[in-house]
């Protein structure tokens, strides 16, 4: 017999909150994940499903086509969970980034009428980042100060791009700039930030 | 688009990797890029960093629990016969292991290179992207996943389950065809543990080699040959 007990058992009303669970545990669940093992898929799901789900409302604004979406993550991440064992990203921002990637993806098959893009451009949010006060830990400390040399406006719209999937196009209409304009500002800033966090 | 192409110019690799990380770039741009994080390892590794650099904007994602309708539908997708389901098989050799511990430390290496035979059937086929080992044994709860990288040219162990006594090693060990064994290395505890391939671990891997852990001293084996008993074992199979 090998064992396959060394997770605990996870609260009995399935709650992703009640047990707190670290880096290591989730990794261990994705490596466990890719050997098939069905057990710890469950786990991984209750205890990364709520973070994932977040992901997709966000980017996809709408809560029908957010749960389709997030189906299909997990399908993904039971199918690619080897994958993460030679990436070296940290297993919640590899999970992240499935999500982001899948819902983006999604968001960009969309075909939007543009008078609905219109509609949508004009209710989203262009208020100062609310994210900036979310920030937290040690990478995230940094992120935020390099985030802070740049520009106000074109730090929103890296945090904007980032957290909403917005297309060049949109994010030139939403800060009311040429394309090619945020096109330059995003990819000036893109450098900008790398070169800080370098530092 | 034409666009792609000035930034082709511009910023390279390096810019088109953060556009996709960042999430701005089209449809088609974004299927390109996909494809290429898969085909191309040095490019996957550019935008894992992209992704590392920008995760802490992550946080700003709201956790929202998702309807249970959710997950039963994903059970539907990935297991609707259930029945396929059940765990891996073991390979019944390994019932041969619970007397290792019994040997001597001669006898030991011996033994694992009988034991290990049987899992040898043919040369894993290095021109693979990825190739999969899970180590495992029968008479122990120590567990990993090894994954052979052939564009990095490593392997990466993912630590699965089972703990090291506090005075003792797992030492990784590759074994090809009669030879005795090689070490390849104390097997630092922790997470996942990457492994640069030497010219001469490369070739027995292309071999049909197979990976194998023991326990040892703290430092390793003080032989050069496994001393302590094979807790996990395994061969390379294609992904």
């Amino acid at each position: 017999m090998t064992a396959t007990t060394a997770i605990p058992a996870a609260t009995p009303n399935g709650t992703p909150y009640g047990t707190p669970t670290g880096t290591h545990d989730i990794s261990k669940l994705i490596v466990r994940t890719s050997l098939r093992d069905r057990a710890a898929f469950d786990l991984l799901y209750r205890h990364t499903s709520a973070k994932l789900f977040g992901v997709c409302l966000r980017v996809l604004k709408d809560r029908t086509e957010a749960e389709e979406a997030l189906q299909e993550v997990f399908v993904k991440i039971w199918s690619k969970a080897d994958r993460f064992a030679v990436s070296e990203l940290s297993p919640i921002s590899w999970l992240v980034a499935v999500a982001r990637n899948h819902a983006i993806d999604r968001l960009r098959a969309r075909r939007v009428p543009a008078a609905d893009l219109d509609a949508a451009l004009e209710v989203a949010d262009q208020a100062p980042s609310p994210e900036a006060q979310a920030i937290a830990g040690g990478e995230g400390v940094r992120l935020h100060r390099c985030l802070e040399e740049l520009e106000a406006d074109r730090a929103d719209a890296v945090r904007g791009a980032y957290l909403r999937g917005d297309t060049y196009e949109e994010l030139a209409a939403r800060f009311s700039v040429p394309l090619n304009t945020m096109r330059t500002w995003l990819r000036r800033s893109l450098l900008k930030l790398k070169d800080c966090l370098e530092r | 688009m034409s666009h792609v192409d000035e930034q082709g110019e511009q910023g390279g690799d390096d810019l088109v990797a953060a556009e996709y990380v960042l999430g701005v770039l089209s449809a088609p741009e974004r299927e390109a890029a996909a494809r290429r994080v898969d085909a191309d390892r040095a490019f996957a590794q550019i935008v894992d960093a992209w992704e590392a650099r920008l995760a802490p904007l992550a946080a700003a994602y709201a956790e929202e629990a998702p309807p249970a309708s959710v997950k039963a539908a994903i059970d539907r997708r990935l297991f609707a016969s259930a029945s396929d389901v059940a765990r891996r098989g073991k390979t019944g050799i390994w019932s041969s292991l619970a007397f290792w511990r019994a040997l001597s430390a001669a006898g030991i290496a011996a033994a694992l290179l009988l034991a290990v035979q049987p899992l040898m059937q043919r040369p894993a086929d290095l021109t693979q992207d990825r190739l999969v080992a899970s180590l495992d044994a029968q008479n122990s709860d120590v567990r990993y996943l090894a994954l052979y990288d052939r564009a990095a040219d490593r392997v990466s162990l993912s630590h699965v389950s089972g703990e090291r006594a506090t005075d003792r090693d797992f030492e990784l060990w590759m074994i090809e065809g009669q030879n005795a064994p090689v070490s390849v290395g104390v097997v630092p505890s922790g997470n996942t543990i990457t492994l640069q391939l030497t010219d001469d671990l490369r070739a027995k891997l292309a071999a049909g080699a197979v990976l194998a852990i023991s326990v040892e001293p703290t430092g390793g084996s003080p032989t050069g040959q496994p001393t302590g008993p094979v807790v996990a074992a395994g061969g390379l199979r294609d992904i």
